[in-house]
C-alpha cells in the first residue's frame, strides 16, 4: 500500500512537472549570474543597465530562435548559430539566409560575447546590444528591418506575455528586445573546456602528452594572437590568406575605409574551434588540418599581411600540427554546447 | 467603549478625507524658479524658404530639389549672464523637415535667468553611438527609423536627398547619408551662438524664442563646393563624409532672440 502511494506521488510530480512544457522550459532557468571567471580580463559589456532576470533571459531565448526577425519568417538566429557546434553553423562556409540566399561571410559562433569589443569579422558593429540589428537588416541573411520585427512581435500574445514578465508591461520596443537577446548572448560564458578544468585543477583532469606537447607548441606559435583565455586578441589582422577574387571581400577596411586595414579581418577565439568548422572569415577550410597548413605552407604575401607573418611562414613539423590539433581539442566545452538553458525552447 | 472606538474611528475617517481634500484643493504653487525655453529652426535655401520638390539653384549653379532633410541636434547648453551654464538631460533632437513640430525644440525646467549664448551639436556624441541601444529619437526602430547604420553601428546625423539633373545617378539622385562618430573622419559638428545685447529671459511665466536659421545650401559650399556630376551621393563613412561635415559646419546660424 505504501508502495503504491509513493508511486502515485511520484506520478503526480510528474505531470506536475507536464503542466505547460512550453511555458516551463522558459522558466527553468536558473544560476543565471554575471561572472568573470578567475584569471579573465574584465569584460567590455556588463549587464549593469541590463540586470539579469529569469524572465529576461527567457525572453531573449524566445527571440533568439523567433523566425519573425525574418521578413518571410523563415530564419532565426539560431538558423545559422546552432548550440551544438558552439553557435557556429555546423559545415557551411556560407549559412542560407531567407529565400535561400547565400552569405558573404562565415557565421561565427557565439560565447564569451561579453569580452567582445567589436561584433562581425569586420568588427563594424560596435555593441552587443545592436548586435543583431546586423543580421537582421541584412538583405542575404534576415532581410527585416527593425521596425517591422516590433511590429509583428507586438502583435502576437506570446510576446505580450513575455514582454510583460521580462518588463512588467507588455510595450514591446527595440531596447527591451535587443537588452533581452544580449542578456540570453551574454549569458553563454563558454569556460568549462577540459583546458579550462586542467588550468584550474578541477576533476583531477590532466592532458596527456600529446596534448601538452600541443599547448606547450600553441603558446610559442599561436597565443601571440590566439591570446589565452579567451583565445583572441579580438584584433584585425591579415593572415596571408589568398583573396578571393570572386568575393573581393577588403574586411575591416570595408567599415574604416583605410587602406591600413585592407584584408585586416578580426582574429576568431580559438575556444569550442573543433567545433566551429569550416574555418576562415569565407569557411575556405573544411578542416583544423587545413588550418595549421596554411600557416605553415599557405601564406602569401598580401597588402597589410601581419607583421607576425612577415617570415612567411610558421615552422610545424607533421607531429607538431598533430600535437597542436589535440590540444585545440582540450577547448571544446561540452557543458555549455550541451547546456539546455541555451536550447531552442520550440524543440521541447 | 463601543462610543471611544467609533469616535477615533471618525477621527481617522477624517483626517484621511481632509489630505486628498487639500490635495485637490490647493495645487503647488506654480514653480517660478524654472521655466521653458524655445529654439526654433527655420529652413531656408539661401534667401528662400526650403519647400520639398521646388527647384533651387546650388552655389556650383546647378539645379536641384530636395524630398528628404533630416538632422539631429543633440548635447544643448546654455549659458547666463553669470557664465553658469544650463545641459538638457538627455538631450537628443531629430530634426525633420517634414514635420514643423520637429523644428521646435522645448528645453524644460531651464532655471529662470537671463541667457546670453547657447551651443550645442549637430550629430550624437561618440558615447551615445557606441552604448547599445537607445530610446526616443535615438531609438532605430522608431523616430531615428533611416538615421541608423546597422552594419557599421552609428548614427546618420544628417540625411539629405533629392534630384539634380547634372547628378550621374541614373535616377538623377543626389544623396547625402553623413555620419561617423570617431577618429579623424568624425562628423559632429560644435556650434555656439552669442545673443549679442540681447539675452533670453526664463522665468516662470515669459518663455523665450532662440531663432536658428539652417540654410541648406551651405552643404554644398565652404571649404568644398560640391558639383553634382560628380558628388552626387555620400552614404557612408570616411573621407568623402568628412567633406561634408566640414561643409555643413556653418548650416545654422543665429537669427534673433523673441522675449
Amino acid at each position: 500500500m505504501f508502495k503504491i502511494s509513493v508511486l502515485f506521488l511520484l506520478l503526480l510530480f510528474a505531470f506536475a512537472c507536464k503542466v505547460d512544457p512550453k511555458i516551463n522550459s522558459f522558466l527553468v532557468e536558473d544560476n543565471l549570474t554575471e561572472m568573470v571567471p578567475a584569471g579573465w580580463p574584465q569584460p567590455v559589456y556588463t549587464f549593469s543597465v541590463n540586470t539579469i532576470s529569469k524572465d529576461k533571459f527567457a525572453l531573449g531565448r524566445v527571440l533568439f530562435y523567433e523566425t519573425m526577425l525574418s521578413k518571410n519568417n523563415s530564419v532565426s538566429c539560431g538558423s545559422c548559430h546552432q548550440q551544438f557546434v558552439a553557435f557556429a553553423n555546423a559545415d557551411h562556409a556560407f549559412s542560407h539566409g531567407l529565400y535561400d540566399l547565400s552569405g558573404r561571410r562565415n557565421a561565427p559562433a557565439i560565447f564569451n560575447v561579453n569580452w567582445i569589443p567589436l561584433f562581425m569579422h569586420d568588427g563594424g558593429i560596435n555593441h552587443i546590444e545592436v548586435q543583431p540589428l546586423g543580421p537582421i537588416s541584412n538583405t542575404l541573411e534576415m532581410g527585416e528591418n527593425i521596425n517591422d520585427v516590433i511590429t509583428k512581435l507586438q502583435a502576437s500574445a506570446k510576446y505580450k506575455t513575455l514582454f510583460k514578465n521580462a518588463y512588467g508591461n507588455e510595450e514591446v520596443n527595440s531596447q527591451k528586445m535587443l537588452r533581452a537577446m544580449a542578456q540570453f548572448m551574454g549569458l553563454m560564458y563558454s569556460n568549462n573546456s577540459k583546458y579550462d578544468y586542467y588550468k584550474r585543477g578541477e576533476n583531477y583532469v590532466q592532458l596527456n602528452p600529446a596534448e601538452l606537447r600541443g599547448y606547450s607548441l600553441f603558446l610559442n606559435n599561436c597565443n601571440s594572437c590566439h591570446k589565452e583565455p579567451l583565445f583572441s586578441d579580438y584584433r584585425f589582422r591579415n593572415n596571408g590568406l589568398q583573396v578571393n577574387v570572386f568575393l573581393k571581400d577588403s574586411g575591416r577596411a570595408n567599415i574604416t575605409r583605410l587602406t591600413e586595414d585592407i584584408y585586416k579581418f578580426k582574429t576568431p577565439s580559438l575556444r569550442n574551434i573543433a567545433k566551429t568548422g569550416p574555418y576562415m572569415h569565407d569557411g575556405r577550410f573544411a578542416t583544423l588540418e587545413e588550418c595549421l597548413d596554411h600557416y605553415t605552407n599557405g601564406i602569401t604575401n598580401q597588402v597589410n599581411l601581419d607583421p607576425l607573418l612577415q617570415s612567411g611562414s610558421i615552422p610545424l613539423s607533421t607531429q607538431d600540427k598533430a600535437d597542436i590539433i589535440s590540444f585545440l581539442n582540450t577547448l571544446t566545452d561540452y557543458k555549455f554546447i550541451n547546456d539546455k538553458r541555451f536550447a531552442d525552447p520550440n524543440l521541447k | 467603549m463601543k462610543l471611544k472606538i467609533i469616535s477615533i474611528c471618525l477621527i481617522i475617517a477624517s483626517i484621511s478625507c481632509k489630505k486628498e481634500k487639500k490635495a485637490d484643493a490647493e495645487p503647488l504653487p506654480p514653480d517660478t524658479s524654472k521655466g521653458t525655453l524655445k529654439i526654433d529652426f527655420e529652413h531656408l535655401v539661401d534667401a528662400s524658404p526650403l519647400v520639398f520638390n521646388q527647384k533651387y539653384v546650388s552655389p556650383k549653379g546647378d539645379t536641384f530639389q530636395i524630398s528628404k532633410f533630416n538632422y539631429f541636434i543633440s548635447n544643448i547648453m546654455i549659458t547666463k549672464n553669470d557664465n553658469s551654464t544650463f545641459a538638457e538631460a538627455d538631450s537628443y533632437h531629430l530634426i525633420f523637415h517634414s514635420d514643423p513640430a520637429s523644428k521646435i525644440i522645448n528645453l524644460v525646467n531651464v532655471p529662470a535667468g537671463s541667457y546670453k549664448s547657447i551651443s550645442f551639436m549637430l550629430g550624437i556624441d561618440s558615447t551615445t553611438n557606441a552604448s547599445g541601444i537607445k530610446t526616443g529619437a535615438l531609438d532605430p526602430a522608431g523616430i531615428a527609423a533611416g538615421m541608423y547604420w546597422t552594419w557599421n553601428t552609428g548614427y546618420i546625423f544628417m540625411k539629405l536627398e533629392g534630384i539634380s539633373p547634372k547628378s550621374n545617378d541614373v535616377n538623377k539622385s543626389i544623396q547625402y547619408h553623413i555620419g561617423g562618430y570617431g577618429g579623424v573622419n568624425k562628423t559632429q559638428r560644435n556650434f555656439t551662438f552669442s545673443f549679442g545685447l540681447t539675452t533670453a529671459n526664463v522665468s516662470g511665466t515669459a518663455t523665450p524664442y532662440i531663432h536658428l536659421v539652417t540654410n541648406l545650401n551651405e552643404v554644398f559650399k565652404t571649404p568644398t563646393l560640391i558639383d553634382f556630376t560628380t558628388q552626387y551621393s555620400q552614404v557612408a563613412v570616411g573621407s568623402g563624409a568628412k567633406i561634408f561635415a566640414d561643409n555643413y559646419s556653418d548650416m545654422i546660424t543665429f537669427k534673433s532672440v523673441q522675449n
